[in-house]
């Protein structure tokens, strides 16, 4: 599915500017020393903020409601203007550039969708690329293929209106319309607030697919943490005023943050939280002895004696585990393997996030769980020891990262102002 | 007579009447919803300016319109213009009052969203905020025009044109035979005058708006 | 920042009402916002009735020395405008207080257990009301029973009842639900929960009925002289008949600023009697 949608270009029609918009997938933004200050109130609401953002990142910026990052963010395309400072796009200074052109070359999703009530899905998606005066033919394509995007089926979405949609996949088809003239870089402002929080897991999962895809540069303000950690290459954390207390990797706020407050929004359970970063393709997996269905029983019992273990793992004719044998249940199988044994019930992929794992293994009443590929087969087992062990070494490094880091910034604070 | 041979022999007057009514009350309600939705336009985003469009137009609401044709007779004359004022400005009322609360009605996100995805100012009013607000608008010239079929009646009394003559000329035949006939022709002719506009505003909303914020 | 403005915007007309609970409460952090409110109401409530004085004493002042032909003379002679005054004020606190005794309880039955089925029907035919020319009504009323005060109380009272109606309807409907039920819940009886929930829920609506129908009734009044029922509107029927422009401007200036002085009331009346804590109903 992804190999058709990534991006516009294996469609032959329209090569017009096709070679420009490639190019233009993710740019940089530096905020200058950016600054509101809203007429009759003696702070400013955000306070000379220096930013940089590089091309292709998702920057989450997070902080306690009313701290001005969303202030920050509508200042990015000029909804709120800023009163002092200075936005630069790709290089370019756009801080006095017209402002609704500069919008139409930034996407923005916001919470709750802000679809418009009174046109369908695809006249939403539609909108920006109309606005900009795309031929008809090459919106009607966009739009399909927006919507293969988000994952919404063109044919049954697309002459719908938002009210017929349930609330995730309106968000779907926010971030649909933010993206469809393909800008470089995507604003999303609280978009996954206002959902249950099912949906919400799955329409991140969805974002880091997409932006896997697609590399665009994303500012993405959240109060949630953990949605930060999930999403974000690097964190933004923001007290009052939009002043940056920490910017950083999501790796290095959880295990080393830059102060109380910091780690007041961390909040308890940063090992935990720790756990979601890492996939279990980076911890070691151990290999087990495992039996295929066409092995004949015979085989199996011999195998189990001569693997030194209680148990082994029977896979079926494609590779994919199914159950767990034990010696007991061998003994009572009495020529037939049909009902001997426990089926296997949970699997993690190798992309999967540790905590994932963790959670399976716990569950599990022999403590391990079997890891798949990505066609569900067969690749190794994660067991608590594992888990354990991979966790100390992760915390180790990471505490020796953070130490580092810290030596850098007390280099670099000589030279520079802190950033 | 009974009513029907009096409908019988004077359908002609009647039908001129009827047509004179509906003329009257449909001019009008264009000029007033023209007038009502720009002004509306032009107010809603001050807070004091609609929220003085909305006292003004409800104030003067309240003024009886038989007093209103009263204080307009010594300036404009008997007959057509003080009716048309009149009518222009009673129409104007609902509409002026339901553009304002429907163009603050609409979710100020959606305007938001709309500002962040590029739309100019002038894009965002046509595409976005009037096509949002449509529906209470279109509320505001129902209730403007069934108000004004009555009120076309009373102008009459200034000499004004419509079925209102006719319940005038009842009223002052007053005991004669025909003066039921005279005022029931008058009143149910603009009932269902107004009904059938009822019907055609029915008919307007249906094409006209979207089915996505159709209640 | 953004979202207040476009907020407050619709919600001036309850600013009075805000106004004057800051007056009687002593909220803390809610008394600087609406004591801004709170100016406001009393400006807009001053100032109206300023205008209607100023705007009398200049009628007055015209009129002292306006030259009167005989006609004239004799239409306003003789305390006959008093008379139009006092008749115009009769119809319409009679036809006032008549309208609330039968629309309101009516309402209130049309929105209970077994009636409430009947309650779209009556909503329909008072929609269809609204499509009755009120000069129409009358005239048919004065055929029917005769020229004279009582065909014209009724048509004032038929023409009213249905909008008021139709708004305590719609007002007791939209009570929210959850109240109900919760008022239900803690074992309140079906009279408990009209009378101590409902019905002071119902009050703003209520007096906006009360107002709704003081404003039609005077103006209706204004047409009763077509059935010989009297009030202002003889002097802009004489004023427009014999083409007597002072009678005619005399008359209809009375009556706009008897109109606007009965709304100016019945809104001082929404504020005064509102209870405490509903801040919607008026507007």
């Amino acid at each position: 599915m992804s190999e058709t949608s990534g991006t516009p270009s294996e469609q032959p029609r329209t090569v017009g500017d096709r070679s420009a918009e490639r190019a233009a997938t993710g740019a940089t933004i530096r905020l200058e020393s950016l600054t509101k200050r809203y007429p009759g109130s003696s702070d400013p609401a955000v306070d000379s903020v220096d930013m940089e953002i590089n091309a292709g990142e998702l920057v989450v910026l997070v902080g306690p409601s009313g701290c001005g990052k969303s202030t920050t963010l509508k200042m990015i395309n000029r909804l709120i203007e800023p009163t002092g400072g200075r936005i630069r796009i790709g290089g370019e200074d756009v801080t006095h550039m017209d402002p609704v052109k500069l919008r139409r070359k930034i996407g923005y999703a916001i919470q709750s969708s802000g679809l418009f009530p009174h046109m369908t899905v695809a006249q939403n998606i539609g909108l920006v690329p109309k606005m900009i005066g795309w031929p008809k033919a090459r919106i009607a394509a966009r739009i399909e293929e927006m919507l293969d995007l988000v994952g919404l089926d063109a044919g049954e979405f697309r002459g719908r209106y938002p009210r017929q949609l349930s609330g995730g996949q309106q968000q779907r088809v926010g971030v649909a319309r933010a993206l469809a003239a393909d800008p470089p870089v995507l604003l999303m402002d609280e978009p996954f607030g206002a959902v249950d929080p099912i949906t919400r897991d799955h329409l991140q999962d969805e974002l880091i697919r997409l932006q896997h895809e697609l590399h665009k540069t994303i500012v993405f303000v959240t109060h949630d943490f953990d949605e930060a950690i999930k999403l974000g290459d690097r964190i933004a954390v923001l007290r009052e005023r939009s002043h940056i207390a920490q910017f950083d990797t999501p790796e290095a706020i959880l295990t080393n943050p830059a102060d109380d407050f910091v780690s007041g929004f961390v909040g308890a359970g940063a090992a935990l939280k720790r756990l979601n970063l890492t996939r279990v393709r980076d911890v070691e997996i151990t290999d087990y002895p495992t039996v295929t269905v066409d092995d004949s029983l015979q085989e199996i019992v011999s195998r189990v004696r001569s693997s030194g273990t209680n148990e082994i793992l029977l896979l079926d004719r494609q590779g994919r585990p199914y159950k767990w044998l034990r010696r007991g249940d061998l003994m009572r199988a009495r020529g037939s393997l049909a009902r001997a044994g426990t089926p296997v019930h949970d699997t993690v992929t190798r992309d999967g996030t540790l905590r994932d794992a963790l959670e399976a293994v716990l569950i599990d009443n022999a403590g391990r769980v079997v890891v798949t590929g990505r066609r569900g087969e067969y690749t190794g087992v994660v067991d608590m020891a594992t888990l354990m062990n991979s966790v100390q070494e992760m915390l180790e490094a990471d505490r020796l990262d953070a130490m580092e880091h810290q030596h850098d910034l007390e280099g670099a604070a000589g030279g520079e102002g802190e950033a | 007579m009974n009513f029907w041979e009096y409908l019988g022999s004077r359908h002609q007057q009647l039908l001129a009447d009827v047509y004179q009514h509906a003329s009257a009350v449909f001019q009008c309600m264009v000029v007033a919803t023209v007038l009502g939705v720009v002004l509306g336009v032009v107010t809603y985003r001050s807070g004091w300016a609609g929220n003085l469009a909305t006292t003004t137009t409800a104030t003067l609401l309240t003024i009886p319109s038989l007093a209103m044709i009263g204080l307009l007779v010594p300036v404009v004359g008997l007959g057509v213009p003080p009716t048309v004022i009149a009518l222009i400005l009673y129409g104007l009322l609902p509409i002026v009052r339901n553009s304002i609360v429907g163009l603050r009605g609409v979710d100020p996100s959606l305007v938001d969203a709309a500002t962040g995805i590029g739309m100019s100012r002038l894009a965002r009013l046509l595409r976005v905020e009037l096509p949002l607000a449509w529906p209470p608008i279109l509320t505001g010239i129902r209730v403007s025009t069934q108000m004004l079929m009555g009120i076309a009646a009373i102008a009459a009394y200034a000499s004004g044109p419509g079925l209102g003559n006719e319940i005038f000329r009842g009223i002052a035949s007053l005991g004669s035979k025909n003066a039921l006939n005279q005022v029931l022709a008058g009143t149910l002719g603009i009932i269902v005058l107004a009904l059938l506009f009822d019907a055609v505003y029915v008919l307007i909303g249906r094409l006209t708006i979207p089915r996505g914020i159709r209640v | 920042m953004r979202a207040p403005e476009s907020g407050r915007g619709g919600a001036s007309g309850l600013g009075v009402e805000a106004g004057r609970e800051a007056a009687i409460d002593e909220g803390l952090a809610v008394a600087d916002a609406m004591s801004r409110a709170a100016g406001l109401g009393w400006r807009k409530l001053t100032f109206l009735p300023a205008v209607l004085v100023v705007g009398l004493l200049c009628t007055w002042l015209w009129f002292r020395h306006a030259d009167l032909d005989p006609l004239s003379e004799n239409a306003l002679s003789n305390g006959q405008v008093w008379k139009a005054l006092r008749q115009h004020i009769e119809l319409t606190v009679i036809s006032t207080f008549f309208v609330l005794v039968i629309a309101i309880p009516l309402g209130i039955l049309l929105t209970r257990g077994a009636f409430r089925r009947a309650a779209p029907v009556a909503m329909t035919f008072a929609n269809m009301g609204q499509a009755t020319p009120a000069i129409g009504l009358l005239a048919l009323l004065v055929i029917w029973l005769g020229i004279g005060r009582k065909a014209a109380l009724i048509g004032i009272i038929a023409y009213a009842v249905l909008p008021v109606l139709s708004n305590t309807i719609a007002g007791l409907k939209a009570n929210d639900p959850t109240l109900l039920e919760a008022a239900r819940g803690i074992g309140m009886s079906p009279l408990g929960v009209l009378g101590r929930v409902e019905l002071p829920l119902a009050v703003p609506l209520i007096l906006a009925g009360v107002r709704t129908a003081l404003v039609l009734n005077v103006g209706t009044a204004t047409l009763a002289t077509f059935g010989g029922g009297g009030g202002l509107g003889v002097l802009i029927t004489t004023g427009i008949t014999n083409q007597r422009m002072p009678v005619l401007v005399l008359g209809s200036i009375l009556t706009v600023a008897l109109a606007l002085l009965v709304d100016w009331l019945a809104s001082l009346a929404e504020l005064l009697l509102s209870p405490r804590g509903l801040e919607t109903g008026s507007g």
